[in-house]
């Protein structure tokens, strides 16, 4: 293998990593909530502006990541008590309730940050230039593929060592005979949903350091982390590290040899998948 | 608040409303049936004289609000009589715009010719997704449709060598039909709201017809209608082709009056706009996405004179609108007139009436 393929193999598996983060808190979401929250594109951007907000402010890169985390988090919290939870029950309105918020969110990103793109930079400490079978590359993007592992080990240990993990996944084939068995199916939703805003907060500065953030990457990123999750299966933690991988070589393979058709391609395995399994790759029958 | 009363029809209450009003028009059937005709036909022509009695501004506003209300009857037409939800539609808007630009405009491609091929474009590409598509139900129809709509406009932004990206195709201009010249701002309003209401007209009946029945029985519920032997896939499909040509008659239109089409009209937050404008309408009722697009796009203009935050204003109705009111404007004067909303309102028009 010659440099240039070693380099795109290893900036999709730095796509693949963002990809997970994103897609990971999505399809657990989805899988338990059956709400798909379309306003994740939103809470990624509004993440990664808080993150840049907090870095230029403190200089600190880490302070941006808590930042994000903790505000996206809230924000999720304080959404799905007040609006959510409300309507719950119909998929569609709660779906509809999440495209309106993107919309205002987006909006308000623009107001206040404006139509330049933004990026942080990662502290040197966890930049470091590594050299991997003869290619040069930006360590940042190492660390990142951590990170997504770290994430993965975590909402592993998270879904099958705990109780709300034996919750949550009991919900996803179940939810009426989880309630009734005692589990306070309410407090479960709301902490998946935190959860997953939290994963899309950190998600957010991630993106914002590693890509830029603009108005328009909240469209492109919720994008992305469907295909995620429709690949691999709603629901399915195994399906968004599978797909994830699948999508990040896809993608950096596509802007290398066809940029122009680079969406198009994201199309192709999604309906082949779709058409054969249309649960995804992973994801179970209902 | 359950999903039925978006998507499905409440059938109970749906029939019941439907009953309730059936009802009172039985009662006094001679009256009120032309009453809604006089009605009707006083604002068809309101909207025929138009250009005699309004401004430029009103005349390209009604255009908008046809050529948006091609889109919002090919969604409400999937979503309350099919039950899918599909955000592909703005795409299908955009396709035939950018194929009457690239034939039409580009190669100088002669009237019916380049305006047919983008609506057999229209078919081609809703019968891939529509095949993958349909399949599936509900939530995830929802997203796969999303991700459709989104693929295709990525595409129309990343492509240069055919589509010119983010700038797309421009001066798309009008032309002339059998002596009429459509670069007349009044005659293309006329036309406009012509082909408008013979596809009001033509949904009416698809709605009414054995076809129109047999989607609804598959909106609410599929496997019943499969074991009574009717073709489920099939049904839907030919829904979703039909709601396709709708949506793509409405972008030849957008595309000839704004003289240029580019991606930005396919993006996302339109696709979200529409959806919210036949939600707000009522999407299970006939004349909600009419309703709906009149009503957004008449405000589109106010608040956009009064503040550049036009999305978060907007966007803050759409939120009120599905937690307080998800049947829509023409479901909340349903509520009024049965009493069940503001009991004092329906006093007042009882004095009245």
């Amino acid at each position: 293998m010659d440099v240039k393929t070693i380099t795109f193999i290893l900036n999709g598996v730095t796509q693949a990593a963002l990809l997970f983060v994103l897609g990971s808190g999505l399809t657990l979401a989805f899988g338990l909530m059956r709400v798909i929250n379309l306003s994740h594109g939103a809470f990624y951007l509004l993440g990664g502006y808080i993150g840049y907000a907090v870095w230029t402010a403190s200089g600190n890169w880490y302070f941006a990541v808590i930042a994000a985390a903790l505000s996206i988090g809230i924000f999720g919290l304080i959404f799905e008590r007040f609006m959510l939870s409300r309507v719950r029950g119909g998929d569609l309105p709660e779906t509809l309730l999440t495209v309106a918020l993107s919309m205002i969110i987006a909006d308000v990103c623009l107001s206040i940050w404006g139509g330049h793109s933004k990026s942080l930079t990662a502290p040197p400490e966890i930049n470091p230039s590594v050299s991997i079978f003869g290619v040069t590359y930006g360590g940042f993007r190492i660390i990142l593929m951590g990170v997504a592992v770290l994430i993965a080990v975590a909402l592993w240990l998270i879904l099958y060592k705990t109780k709300l993990g034996s919750a949550v996944r009991a919900g996803v084939d179940d939810r009426e005979t989880v309630s009734a068995l005692g589990v306070n199916i309410d407090i479960t939703y709301m902490l998946v949903f935190v959860l997953s805003a939290v994963l899309v907060g950190i998600a957010g500065v991630l993106g914002g350091t590693y890509l830029q953030l603009s108005p328009g990457s909240d469209t492109t990123i919720l994008t992305y982390s469907l295909v995620v999750i429709i690949l691999g299966g709603m629901g399915s933690l195994k399906g968004a590290v599978v797909s994830s991988l699948l999508l990040g070589q896809l993608l950096s393979f596509g802007s290398a040899y066809a940029s122009q058709y680079l969406m198009f391609l994201l199309f192709i395995p999604m309906a082949i998948i779709l058409a054969i399994r249309p649960q995804g790759l992973f994801g179970r029958e209902s | 608040m359950s999903e039925r009363q978006l998507t499905g029809k409440p059938k109970e209450q749906g029939a019941a409303l439907r009953d309730g009003t059936l009802s009172t028009k039985n009662s006094n059937e001679n009256k009120k049936i032309p009453i809604n005709l006089i009605l009707g036909g006083i604002i068809v022509l309101l909207l025929i004289l138009l250009p005699f009695y309004a401004g430029q501004y009103t005349i390209t506003t009604f255009k908008r609000i046809i050529y948006f209300g091609f889109l919002a009857l090919s969604l409400r037409f999937l979503i309350g009589e099919g039950g899918m939800v599909s955000l592909t539609q703005t795409a299908f808007f955009g396709v035939t715009g950018y194929v009457v630009g690239l034939l039409g405009a580009e190669r100088g491609m002669p009237f019916p010719w380049a305006q047919l091929i983008a609506i057999g474009a229209v078919l081609f590409l809703a019968l891939i997704f529509g095949m993958v598509a349909v399949r599936t139900y509900k939530i995830v129809f929802l997203m796969i449709t999303l991700a459709f709509g989104q693929i295709c406009w990525a595409f129309a932004r990343q492509n240069t060598s055919l589509l010119h990206g983010w700038s797309g195709i421009h001066n798309i201009e009008p032309f002339s039909i059998l002596g009429i010249d459509f670069t007349v701002p009044a005659n293309y309003y006329w036309i406009c709201l012509a082909l408008f209401l013979i596809g009001i007209y033509v949904m009416w009946r698809l709605v009414k017809s054995p076809f129109g029945l047999a989607l609804n029985g598959v909106r609410e519920s599929p496997r019943r209608m499969a074991a009574l032997g009717y073709p489920v896939y099939w049904i839907r499909l030919v829904a979703f082709l039909i709601a396709a040509i709708y949506a793509g008659i409405g972008g030849i239109l957008m595309t000839y009056a704004n003289t240029m089409i580019a991606p930005d009209i396919i993006q996302m937050s339109i696709t979200i706009w529409i959806l919210l404008t036949v939600i707000l309408g009522g999407v299970n009722y006939f004349w909600g996405p009419i309703v709906g697009v009149t009503v957004v796009v008449w405000l589109d203009v106010f608040i956009s004179s009064m503040t550049d935050r036009y999305n978060s204003v907007i966007g803050i109705i759409f939120l009120l609108i599905v937690l307080f009111s998800p049947n829509g404007i023409l479901g909340f004067f349903d509520l009024v007139r049965r009493g069940e909303r503001f009991g004092f309102l329906k006093k007042i028009l009882k004095q009245v009436g």
